[in-house]
């Protein structure tokens, strides 16, 4: 018994989350009809998989079918052949398991940032005061204090984004499913966004899945980096991004690990003749 | 100044309003026709009629056909509008009857639905029904075909069914070209309830309006007019409010989004 024990807690303590499977892609294709009525091949025949607390961006030439690769794992798009599991169940639609956050932030214009942030809880059948006590502390957690009762429409972009992350965060989805968050943001604001999503991460390491086209925000933010082809959408390469955590900027623009991460990728890029990703 | 501006701004109306019943007033005195009165005699007819309970009678049985006619339309279209702005079967059954009956003045069904319900109150709130529908229909329509996919997905992601994303979401994000509809439509159902009880003599504003043009009663005729001018001009200012209230949240307020990355 008493051996027993401490050999559990010998491999427990030092030794990373063991490496379960959450998110399976399973031979994934998908063919869309074009308005001429011509058959387009947006993925073709994508494996992957994504293991518990991993931080995964996809990284791609926009029209790579990337963002497409993210809905059929949130299950708002039905794969055309393959199949993608969650925990080893088909997913077969939406659910509260994994929460979207979207480029067009998607918020409900209706809502006050509080009533955005507390719709789902309350939808999962919440206490209305425990819903609303819970929303209070994260939005102060994504720094939106004090704005509990403005409308979307009296926000900037940056803090829309915010409200839609701390909205997702809210029903404690397992899988975050981040379609390109930060792509309709400037520069200044994108980098204090990518900061904060990081430190929130820390926090409790959920799974992510990012979908971007900056291989500077892919590699700064993920523990992998999945490279894309452009249309029809394959997956081109992996790349373990072997860098310290927690990601401090500063310390890391100047890293040359980093930086040649962001180089090789680029020149992949480059050398297959595809447009080459800009942030 | 400033003051004195805003006061004039909200003046302006008033003066419009008087600047019409002066030119009125010079052209009625100027022509000299038994069929024209003056401002001031359709005015001075106006407490006359208001004063008189069978008048009124008449009145607030228009203003309940109307009431009914607009509730049931407004209850029946909204839904059918966001049911057609969300499934593509439903959008192309109901389009191409709805195209056919659009162009088609409402009042000139108003003989062949007397012919089948009669000239009681069923055919003229009919007939209201109709006229407020299609504007209500199409709004609606339009309100929730535009609404955002990813709205629609979120609110999917937080396990929203299919019925309670129609009501909970497509109805609010589309409520503000709704009630654009709604507006167009009040104004139509008072339109609808005139002719309707011109074509259907037998009570309401319209009859009194038209009995009173059959008797030479050019005075009354007039004052009716005002009468039904202002029932609209009020009920669309209700409205109105109502409808501010309703949408606050999607009414520009702040030029400029607060900055705050």
């Amino acid at each position: 018994m008493k051996a027993a024990r401490s050999d559990a807690e010998m491999a427990a303590a030092p030794a990373p989350k063991p490496a379960t499977a959450m998110i399976e892609i399973d031979h994934v294709s998908q063919v869309f009809q074009t308005s001429a009525r011509q058959d387009h091949l947006a993925l073709s025949d994508i494996s992957l998989t994504i293991e518990d607390g991993a931080f995964v961006s996809i990284l791609g030439p926009s029209g790579c079918g990337k963002s497409t690769l993210l809905y059929i794992v949130g299950g708002f798009v039905r794969p055309t052949t393959g199949a993608a599991r969650m925990k080893g169940k088909t997913i077969t639609g939406p659910g509260p398991d994994r929460g979207p956050v979207f480029q067009e932030f998607a918020l409900f214009p209706w809502k006050s940032v509080l009533g955005n942030v507390m719709y789902g809880p309350r939808q999962q059948g919440v206490k209305q005061a425990d819903a609303e006590a819970q929303s209070r502390a994260l939005l102060e957690m994504v720094g939106l204090k004090g704005f509990e009762n403005f409308y979307p429409k009296e926000l900037s972009g940056g803090m829309k984004q915010r409200v839609a992350l701390a909205r997702t965060l809210a029903y404690h989805p397992e899988v975050l499913l981040m379609d390109e968050p930060f792509g309709a943001l400037d520069a200044h604001t994108r980098t204090r966004l990518q900061n904060d999503l990081l430190d929130i991460w820390e926090r409790d390491r959920k799974t992510v899945v990012f979908v971007t086209h900056s291989v500077e925000e892919a590699v700064f933010l993920s523990d992998k980096v999945v490279m894309m082809t452009r249309s029809p959408g394959r997956i081109r390469q992996v790349i373990d991004i072997d860098l310290p955590r927690p990601r401090r900027r500063s310390e890391l623009l100047l890293d040359p690990r980093y930086q040649k991460y962001v180089v090789d990728i680029e020149r992949m890029f480059d050398d297959s003749g595809e447009s080459e990703p800009r942030p | 100044m400033i003051v004195g501006r805003a006061f004039l701004v909200r003046l302006t109306p008033l003066l419009a309003c008087i600047g019409l019943l002066a030119v009125w007033q010079a052209a009625a005195i100027t022509l000299h026709n038994d069929s024209f009165p003056t401002a001031v005699e359709a005015i001075r007819a106006i407490p006359s009629i208001l004063g008189d309970k069978d008048a009124l009678i008449n009145i607030l049985a228009s203003l309940r056909r109307m009431a009914i006619g607009f509730a049931v339309a407004v209850a029946v279209s909204i839904p059918l509008g966001l049911l057609m702005g969300r499934s593509r079967a439903v959008a192309s059954f109901f389009n191409p009857l709805l195209m056919v009956i659009y162009p088609v003045p409402k009042a000139a069904l108003m003989p062949i639905i007397m012919l089948w319900l009669g000239v009681g109150d069923l055919s003229k709130t009919l007939v209201i029904f109709l006229g407020v529908s299609l504007p209500v229909i199409y709004h609606s329509f339009a309100g929730a075909k535009a609404v955002e996919e990813k709205m629609l997905w979120s609110g999917a992601a937080m396990g929203l069914s299919a019925a309670q994303r129609l009501i909970r979401i497509v109805l609010p994000a589309a409520l503000p070209e709704i009630l654009t509809g709604c507006r167009t439509g009040l104004v139509l159902a008072l339109i609808t309830m005139i002719t309707s009880e011109m074509i259907a003599r037998q009570s309401g504003a319209g009859n009194i309006l038209f009995n009173a043009l059959d008797m030479g009663e050019y005075d009354t005729v007039f004052a009716m007019i005002i009468i039904v001018g202002a029932m609209g001009i009020g009920l669309d200012a209700l409205f109105e409010r109502i409808r501010a209230r309703l949408v606050r949240w999607s009414e520009p307020q702040l030029d400029i989004p607060l900055s705050f990355s």
